[in-house]
């Protein structure tokens, strides 16, 4: 399914990410931890083309992707930038219909289908995203992500500055895609309770390079891991 | 003071502001969804003044003449955005410039090629009776197509999706390009979409303003007040600044003379940038 291949990407010319390598096979969730500044979110840019790409292929299915954004969106990757970024003038339809549009989809067919996922969002269909709670945002960026109709869903940072009630409604209903859908899914997380409730395998990004790979029966039995690498 | 000298006030106040609004959309489109700031903004409107009047020479009728020019300025404006803008995007210093030098090249092209003066249209303005006094008929159809222009436009960007996108785009590019946007082609769209309006407010006023090279200068730098002192929420922020000093411009104009209509258009916009610095709908809660 998805495969990082020796990432090397940064910012100008600082390269912050090296080396990394990845899968997410078909129908899997995925963790991506590590300290604040390891290199989780430039990782997650590096996929999506938004970052300088340094050396290293990302591929889905074996087909290389090309270095557009938007054309990897439309080949299958869809992303839940960290800091929500729902475009906040848009009304919380619209934010669906962009993603919809851009991607070939009816933008009523998909509007309807995000208000089933998410009954929240209907309650919400005359605001602007601007004026919505930070976990009504969070809601509302994966939503936005889902109308792409992505084959692998990251998600960066989906709990941060979010409320614990909506946290785990996140969890339950991206545990639900995955099984009903078979959605792939790439989380990157400090929140380690939440990446252990739905990962089953996981990555650990330390300094800009991945340093382990593991299990989440191992991270739960294995605290020095836990200890040394992400200080929790 | 007598009603029929308030009414006319009124209805030429508003075909003031309508004129002003006209000659404005078009740069707020540029300027408040794509934060270009194109100085040749009154060169497009030259520009489709004259391709307006390049069509009637050759017999096009007039309605005819305006679509025409449009779609040749937008076509313009399109070709301009791939060769200068594009390259331009978020240097806000250096598209002034380019666009600056854009727009001495026009009005120079327009001096070589049509010389300083050119033949105004022969439209029959007629005029309608208000008591004592009377107003043109086409001033006030300007009124009409002010506000059907600014509702079009508005139905245009809230509601295809050609403007959900584009608004979309011109907020946040790099979130609408993870969302599978290709702002590039969009902003080509906007920008000649702002470019095709600027010729049509050059076609359209062309009855009232003739086609000269510089007439461009007349509207720019009133457009530009306005555009900035409306703010982020753009058409109904340039559509109320707009409306309201137009009105308050021409009105002053009336009781005095236009040099005092024009002063008291600055010191009010300087007012509303002072009290509000972002423009008066930086804390409004509406789409556009």
């Amino acid at each position: 399914m998805l495969q990082i291949s020796n990432a090397n990407g940064g910012y100008k010319r600082v390269t912050i990410i090296r080396d990394c390598s990845l899968r997410v096979s078909k129908g899997e969730i995925v963790a991506l931890l590590g300290r604040n500044g390891a290199g989780k979110s430039t990782l997650m840019k590096y996929t999506m083309g938004l970052v300088d790409t340094f050396g290293g292929s990302v591929s889905i299915d074996g087909n290389t992707l090309p270095q557009s954004t938007s054309k990897r969106v439309k080949m299958g990757l869809g992303y839940v930038p960290q800091g929500r970024y729902v475009f906040p003038r848009l009304s919380v339809p619209e934010n669906i219909a962009v993603a919809a549009l851009a991607c070939g989809h009816n933008r009523h067919e998909s509007i309807d289908d995000a208000f089933e996922d998410f009954p929240i969002l209907a309650e919400k269909k005359e605001a602007l995203a601007g004026t919505l709670s930070g976990g009504q945002q969070q809601i509302l960026s994966i939503a936005r992500a889902l109308a792409t109709k992505p084959q692998v869903l990251l998600l960066d940072e989906p709990t941060e500055g979010v409320q614990p009630s909506i946290i785990e409604e996140i969890g339950e209903k991206l545990k639900r895609l995955n099984e009903e859908r078979g959605l792939s899914i790439l989380i990157a997380e400090q929140n380690l309770d939440f990446c252990l409730s739905i990962a089953k395998r996981a990555y650990i990004l330390n300094n800009g390079s991945i340093s382990h790979e593991t299990t989440r029966d191992e991270l739960i039995e294995n605290k020095t891991i836990l200890h040394e690498l992400l200080g929790v | 003071m007598e009603l029929d000298f308030l009414a006319t006030l009124l209805l030429s106040s508003l075909s003031s502001a309508a004129i002003l609004l006209i000659a404005t959309v078009g740069l707020a489109v540029m300027f408040g969804l794509m934060g270009v700031i194109n100085l040749a903004h009154g060169e497009f409107i030259m520009f489709g003044a004259y391709a307006t009047l390049f069509a009637t020479q050759i017999g096009v009728p007039y309605p005819l003449a305006i679509v025409f020019a449009t779609i040749v300025t937008a076509i313009f404006g399109g070709i301009v955005e791939l060769l200068i803008i594009r390259r331009l995007y978020g240097r806000i210093f250096d598209t002034l410039l380019a666009t600056w030098g854009l727009s001495l090249v026009l009005y120079q092209s327009a001096v070589l090629i049509f010389g300083t003066v050119t033949p105004g249209i022969g439209l029959p303005i007629s005029n309608v009776q208000i008591g004592d006094y009377s107003i043109s008929v086409y001033l006030l159809f300007l009124i009409l197509v002010a506000a059907v222009l600014i509702g079009s436009l508005y139905w245009l960007l809230t509601k295809t999706s050609y403007g959900i996108t584009a608004r979309a785009a011109i907020q946040d590019r790099e979130t609408a390009s993870a969302v599978g946007v290709e702002s590039a082609r969009i902003n080509t769209m906007t920008f000649a979409l702002g470019s095709g309006l600027a010729g049509f407010a050059g076609a359209i006023l062309l009855p009232a303003i003739p086609a000269t090279p510089n007439m461009g200068f007349a509207f720019v730098i009133k457009a530009f007040l306005a555009v900035v002192a409306a703010g982020p929420v753009t058409l109904t922020g340039t559509v109320a600044v707009g409306s309201t000093l137009g009105m308050v411009g021409n009105i002053t104009a009336s009781f005095w003379t236009s040099v005092v209509g024009d002063i008291v258009f600055f010191l009010l916009t300087i007012t509303i940038l002072r009290i509000f610095p972002l423009g008066i709908s930086g804390r409004w809660r509406l789409k556009l």
